[in-house]
C-alpha cells in the first residue's frame, strides 16, 4: 500500500490497485460532478470518463469545484476544469474528456466500471441508466432541488444505485413517469434549477462513499440496492422507506432482451 | 486489444452450481453461455453474458481421456440458439482451485478445434472458451473463424460487491 493511503488501509491490502485500475464516467461536471471528480481523485481513482457538454458560466461559481474567475474569462469547458482537480491530486490520471451530450459518446463508457450521473433532467437520467444497464454498468444517480411549497423552500435529494439485475430508478421513484412528461411539457420555458454547493457537496460525498464500497467494501452491508434521501432542511440523509416496498427484481428492464449493442457487427472490432 | 467480459453474479452463481455437480462418469461438466457485445472506442470489445445453457447428463461421452466430451447433439442445441435469438456462444468448464484459472494444453487444443466452427452457423459475431475458477474468469474470444483468439483483458462480476478481474494473460 501507498504512503498516501495509508489513511485509507481499511479499503484492503489490494485497494491502492483496484482504485487505480478503476475507470468510472461522470455524466454532468457541473454542481454535484465537480466534487464527485475531486473526491474520487483523492480515494485514488486512476482513469475517468468526463462528460459535460457545457462550458463554466458566472451563475456556475456559486458551486462548481474547481472553477475560477480566470477560467470563467476564457469560459472554460467543465470537463477541462473537473481533469485539470484530478490531475492536481493524481498527475498519471488517464482522462478522457467529452464535450457535447454523452449520447453522442456513448461507446466512451462501455469499458468504464462504474457511471455516475449528476443530471439535472428526469429524461437524461433515465435515458443514461438506460445506456449503464445495456452495458451491465452500475449507475450511482445523484440529485437535488429546492422545492417551494406552502411558501417556504425546501431542500431535498437523494443517491440511487441502479445496479443492472436490481430496482431500477423507475422502481425507486426517482424517475416517474410524470416527471418526465411534465419536464417534456415544460421545455425551454424553465430557467435553470436552483442548485448550492453544500447539498451538492455532501450528496456527491455520500455517492462516492457507495462507489467505493462497491469495488472496496470495508463493511458486509448490503449495498445492491440503495436510496438515500437528503434533507437540506433538517440537514439528514436517511435510507428511503421506498425501499421496504420495492420488488427485488426490476419489471423494467429486463436486461436479458436488451444488452448490448443491437447493431452490433464484428466489423465494428477492427475498425 | 481490450476484451472486457461481464457477468452478473446470479447468472454466474448459476453457472458455478451447475458446473458443480458431479457427472456420473465425467471428470468434469461443461456448458454454454450466451453473450451480446459491444465495440470499444478504441477497438476493443465488451462481452456481456446473457444466459447459460446446461448440458444434460446423457449428452456426455465416456471417454477418459478428457476431463468432458460432449457430444454433437449439445453443440447443436446450443448453436441453434446463436442463430435464432443473435447471439455469441461462449463454452465454459470450472478448475475447481481460487485464482486466475490457466486453459490446459487440452484446453488449447480442443477450443482451438471446435470453436472455429461455431462461425459456420453465425458467423456475424464474436464466440468464444472460458474458464471459471473459484473466484476468477479467464477466456479466450474469437471474432472469426480463421483469426486468432484474443485473451479477455478485464473480468466484471457484476453485483454488490462489484468484483473486477484484470487478467492481461
Amino acid at each position: 500500500m501507498s504512503e498516501r493511503s495509508t489513511r485509507q488501509s481499511f479499503l484492503g491490502e489490494s485497494s491502492d490497485a483496484t482504485l487505480g485500475a478503476l475507470r468510472v464516467g461522470i455524466v454532468g461536471l457541473g454542481g454535484g460532478g465537480s466534487h464527485v471528480a475531486q473526491q474520487l481523485a483523492h480515494v485514488g481513482v486512476g482513469n475517468y470518463v468526463l462528460v459535460d457538454p457545457d462550458r463554466i458560466e458566472s451563475s456556475n461559481l456559486n458551486r462548481l469545484v474547481g472553477g475560477t474567475v480566470a477560467d470563467l474569462k476564457v469560459r472554460r469547458w467543465k470537463t477541462t476544469i473537473a481533469a485539470r482537480q484530478i490531475r492536481r491530486v493524481l498527475p498519471r490520471a488517464r482522462i478522457v474528456e467529452i464535450k457535447e451530450e454523452w449520447q453522442g459518446a456513448a461507446e466512451s463508457f462501455r469499458d468504464c466500471d462504474l457511471v455516475l450521473g449528476c443530471l439535472d433532467s428526469f429524461a437524461g437520467r433515465r435515458e443514461l441508466e438506460e445506456a449503464a444497464r445495456r452495458f451491465l454498468i452500475p449507475y450511482i444517480d445523484v440529485g437535488m432541488d429546492v422545492i417551494k411549497a406552502a411558501g417556504r423552500y425546501a431542500i431535498v435529494g437523494q443517491i440511487a444505485l441502479s445496479m443492472p439485475g436490481r430496482p431500477c430508478l423507475r422502481c425507486l421513484g426517482v424517475v416517474r413517469d410524470t416527471d418526465v412528461a411534465a419536464e417534456a411539457q415544460a421545455y425551454g420555458a424553465a430557467g435553470g434549477k436552483p442548485q448550492v454547493v453544500w447539498p451538492n457537496g455532501l450528496l456527491a460525498s455520500v455517492a462516492v462513499g457507495l462507489a467505493v464500497q462497491l469495488v472496496c467494501p470495508w463493511h458486509e452491508g448490503r449495498n445492491d440496492m440503495v436510496l438515500l434521501e437528503y434533507d437540506g432542511n433538517v440537514n439528514t440523509v436517511a435510507v428511503s422507506s421506498v425501499l421496504g416496498d420495492v420488488a427485488h427484481d426490476c419489471p423494467h428492464f429486463t436486461e436479458v432482451a436488451r444488452l448490448g449493442d443491437p447493431w452490433f457487427s464484428v466489423a465494428d472490432v477492427h475498425s | 486489444m481490450r476484451v472486457i467480459f461481464r457477468i452478473n453474479r446470479p447468472l454466474l452463481e448459476e453457472v458455478r452450481r451447475d458446473l458443480d455437480r458431479p457427472h456420473e462418469f465425467a471428470f468434469e461438466r461443461v456448458g454454454f453461455l450466451f453473450c451480446r457485445f459491444g465495440a470499444l472506442r478504441c477497438g476493443g470489445l465488451v462481452v456481456l453474458a446473457r444466459d447459460f445453457m446446461t448440458v444434460a447428463d446423457g449428452d456426455y461421452i465416456d471417454d477418459d481421456r478428457f476431463g468432458a466430451v460432449i457430444g454433437a447433439g449439445a453443440f447443436r442445441r446450443a448453436l441453434e440458439r446463436t442463430l435464432t435469438d443473435a447471439l455469441g456462444i461462449f463454452h465454459v468448464h470450472m478448475h475447481a482451485h481460487r485464482g486466475m484459472p490457466s486453459p490446459s494444453q487440452i484446453d488449447l487444443r480442443e477450443t482451438t478445434r471446435f470453436v472455429p466452427d461455431f462461425f459456420h452457423v453465425q458467423g456475424a459475431l464474436p464466440h468464444g472458451a472460458l474458464i471459471l475458477s473459484r473466484d476468477a474468469i479467464s477466456g479466450r474470444v474469437w471474432l472469426s473463424e480463421r483469426a486468432s483468439p484474443m485473451s479477455v483483458t478485464a473480468t466484471m462480476v457484476v453485483g454488490a460487491p462489484l468484483v473486477l478481474g484484470r487478467t492481461n494473460l
